[in-house]
């Protein structure tokens, strides 16, 4: 018994490489010829650029000027972190983030719990709300911004047969950020509604039959069973629709152009308007690397606290 | 020892990895930098005797509208004639990205273009970092310069920029006129009558009066949009009209100049007189929007583009009239009231040649640039629908009769006013185009918006670069 349980392993540890397998290709190298493509794809499209903008970060280069960079420390970031401009944006993307991914995780929370208390036809309908995620952002801001044309758009016409007036959706300072709110949640609602709908999915029944048994209400179910669990799932949400929120360029290109004024222009559109306008090369990776760094530190903290939950 | 071996293998394949991805990020670093070579020259040829009889494709870029597809069907019929091996191709985009198109590849030393299409105002920027051919020396010998308004040939090609209605002859030349444009009023002759109002001033209260007996129209409709250049032209245009100045270029100075009082007046007629005789909504209005409202006879009086006015021609976009006759028998072309001076806003657009495209596509440009200036294919362009800029073209009837606008641009070459060539053109505009929209929407007050537009764009012409 014992000789026979020991040949096979100690064949396997002398057994020859395989017929046309090269001699010296251990299974490390082959993961590394594996690994490596996808490797370098993401040293050059990803690793790369951010190490050039953060190089070019520090001069004063143009990419429209035949000129060569020169050195300029941190003027750049200084002149990002005091201008009364990058100020402005901060406030709009702050009010916009917070409308939008506010509005999202209430309705998509809420169409979550209620699609997960059906028996009957739960797919069919979690499937319908998704189709507004799969859409391009490009082609949902066309659409929105004809329905929500002033003179000829479907909402306005709905409000005038309701006897309601005219609303300048995308003409006007207050109208124009809710319209923006209103369009990034009607695309977005989804992606929280599908995160949430895993999290109720995955509460064990025991738990709830448990408190049916002691006889507990519907709200101190929700509040001491459902959303205790389901919580930190819908903060990594909340976290994910948080980062793509900040870095909101198409939507808000296609259907304002951050109008009126400037009254919508959020920070990645302006560096947009950095980078190319003027071709400001050094300040645009400046406020880029800034912006990075904002995201990261916040989501620094916000998954200490995440960890901090789960641990509690 | 076999322990030994398998604890430093990780350490050297990390180590050989780290190094590999230093080695990788240096050499995308290098390639990066690009080929600082300059290239060979940014001076166009005088004599263009080496034309290849290989197949050539010339592309043109240019912004998506109706004279695009009109150049590239008028190209390719007329000038195949001539250059059989050549096939023409006019790239389009977005109006509202048509500078960043061609700065970003010009930027990246590279196009996919032959001939850019750019309008009067980026010729500082492309100038300044040497995209495009100097063509003073092919122009002296292959163009007939007296041929033109002064103006117009400068006004497309001449580089430092030109005062209104004068050609600098010292001046270098890097373009030559492609298509020729600026407003005209529209007006609805059955509302307003025949007569088209001659001063600005009557043409707001022919515009009230026309809004107020006739429910559901609106008394103007215009450019307000903060996107590429439309609420900016708008305002420019009246701040010609009641006789403000854009800058002192000589002197690089704006603040003080756009807003003295005249802008100041323009800037409140545009905000509180002409605004609330638009359609509710407006206020991103473009040519497109300006278009529909016409066609659809929403506005008693607009101000368009000639170049973007031949669709409201056309019964199938029409509600006014099932024939051309009828709508016309409704629609009015006139050229701009004036007020306190007489200016109009100059458009258009001439063809560069690109300083990173091929010597042999460089020569085949030129070729097509000389061929297209001949006084016969301008006629000729004239009649395609387009708007050519020799005198005896523009004089022709070939030009004058394709189109009831048409005469309208013959009468206002002599006024027309271009607004600031420099390489910081795109900032200015912006800064302009925001601040004006800002006004006509109410988020900003029209005094604050002015002084804003001079504080910022002075700012932008002494720093060159930078925020606020």
């Amino acid at each position: 018994m014992t000789s026979t349980l020991e040949t096979p392993e100690q064949e396997a540890t002398v057994s020859p490489p395989a017929p046309g397998r090269l001699s010296r290709l251990g299974d490390r190298w082959l993961a590394i010829g594996f690994i490596s493509p996808a490797m370098l794809l993401l040293l050059a499209m990803s690793v790369f650029p951010l190490l050039w903008a953060l190089y070019l970060s520090f001069t004063d280069y143009s990419a429209a000027r035949d000129v060569p960079a020169s050195f300029v420390g941190f003027d750049n970031y200084a002149e990002v972190l005091t201008s009364s401009q990058v100020r402005q944006r901060a406030l709009t993307t702050l009010i916009y983030v917070v409308g939008a991914v506010g509005l999202q995780t209430v309705l998509g929370f809420s169409i979550a719990y209620l699609i997960s208390r059906r028996t009957r036809g739960r797919g069919a309908l979690t499937t319908m709300f998704l189709v507004p995620m799969m859409l391009s952002p490009i082609v949902v801001g066309l659409f929105w911004r004809f329905m929500l044309d002033t003179q000829f758009g479907v909402v306005n016409s709905l409000l005038g047969s309701l006897g309601l007036g005219q609303v300048e959706w995308l003409t006007q300072q207050r109208t124009a950020m809710l319209s923006l709110v209103v369009v990034d949640t009607w695309q977005w609602t989804p992606f929280i509604m599908l995160i949430a709908l895993a999290g109720l999915t995955a509460v064990p029944k025991y738990l709830y039959e448990a408190a049916a048994i002691d006889r507990a209400s519907e709200w101190f179910r929700f509040r001491y069973i459902t959303l205790p669990l389901v919580w930190p799932l819908l903060l990594i949400a909340v976290m994910f629709r948080a980062i793509e929120a900040f870095r909101q360029f198409d939507t808000v290109y296609i259907l304002t152009n951050g109008g009126p004024g400037v009254s919508t222009e959020t920070l990645s559109f302006h560096v947009y308007k950095v980078a190319f306008l003027g071709f400001d090369t050094g300040t645009a990776s400046a406020y880029g690397i800034l912006m990075v760094l904002v995201v990261i530190v916040l989501a620094q903290f916000y998954l200490r606290y995440l960890n901090k939950l789960k641990e509690g | 020892m076999r322990f030994a071996n398998r604890s430093r293998g990780p350490a050297r394949r990390a180590r050989l990895a780290g190094a590999t991805a230093v080695a990788m990020l240096v050499s995308l670093g290098l390639a990066a930098c690009g080929d600082d070579s300059e290239p060979a020259s940014k001076e166009a040829p005088s004599e263009l005797d080496d034309l290849t009889d290989d197949p050539v494709t010339l592309n043109f870029i240019w912004f998506e509208w109706p004279p695009a597809q009109a150049l590239e069907d008028f190209a390719n019929a007329e000038y195949t004639k001539e250059r059989p091996n050549v096939t023409i191709k006019v790239d389009t985009v977005p109006n509202a990205n048509w500078h960043d198109a061609m700065f970003t590849q010009f930027a990246a030393r590279q196009t996919d273009f032959d001939i850019a299409v750019l309008d009067s105002q980026h010729i500082g920027e492309a100038v300044t970092n040497d995209n495009i051919l100097d063509i003073t020396e092919f122009v002296e010998e292959n163009i007939d310069t007296d041929a033109y308004d002064p103006y117009l040939l400068a006004a497309y090609g001449q580089y430092p920029q030109a005062e209104t209605g004068q050609r600098d002859e010292d001046a270098s030349l890097y373009g030559l006129p492609l298509l020729g444009d600026t407003w005209t009023m529209i007006y609805r002759k059955d509302l307003i009558g025949e007569e088209p109002p001659k001063t600005w001033d009557e043409m707001i209260a022919a515009a009230k009066t026309c809004q107020d007996e006739n429910p559901g129209v609106s008394g103007l409709a215009f450019h307000q949009s903060n996107g590429s250049d439309a609420a900016a032209v708008t305002y420019n245009t009246v701040n010609g009209v009641y006789g403000g100045n854009l800058w002192e270029s000589k002197d690089r100075k704006i603040e003080g100049v756009i807003n003295d009082e005249a802008g100041h007046k323009a800037m409140d007629v545009l905000v509180n007189q002409m605004k609330p005789l638009t359609a509710k909504g407006s206020g991103n209005w473009f040519i497109d929007e300006v278009n529909a409202a016409v066609a659809q006879g929403k506005a008693c009086i607009a101000f368009q583009w000639i170049a973007a006015s031949g669709g409201l021609l056309d019964p199938a976009q029409s509600t006014l009239g099932k024939t051309r006759e009828e709508i016309l028998d409704k629609l009015g072309f006139a050229t701009l009231p004036s007020q306190d001076a007489d200016f109009v806003p100059l458009g258009g657009m001439g063809m560069h040649v690109s300083a990173y495209t091929s010597e042999a596509e460089q020569l085949e440009a030129l070729n097509f640039m000389r061929w297209f200036q001949q006084p016969e294919v301008q006629k000729k362009w004239a009649a395609a629908g387009g708007v050519p800029s020799r005198t005896d073209a523009l004089q022709s009837p070939e030009f004058l009769d394709a189109a009831p606008f048409n005469v309208v641009y013959a009468e206002s070459v002599p006024r027309l006013r271009d607004m600031w060539n420099v390489p910081e053109y795109a900032r200015l505009i912006d800064i302009e185009n925001t601040n004006v929209n800002a006004a006509l929407n109410g988020a900003k007050d029209p005094r604050e918006a002015l002084d804003e537009i001079a504080r910022q764009q002075q700012s932008v012409l002494e720093s060159s670069g930078g925020l606020d």
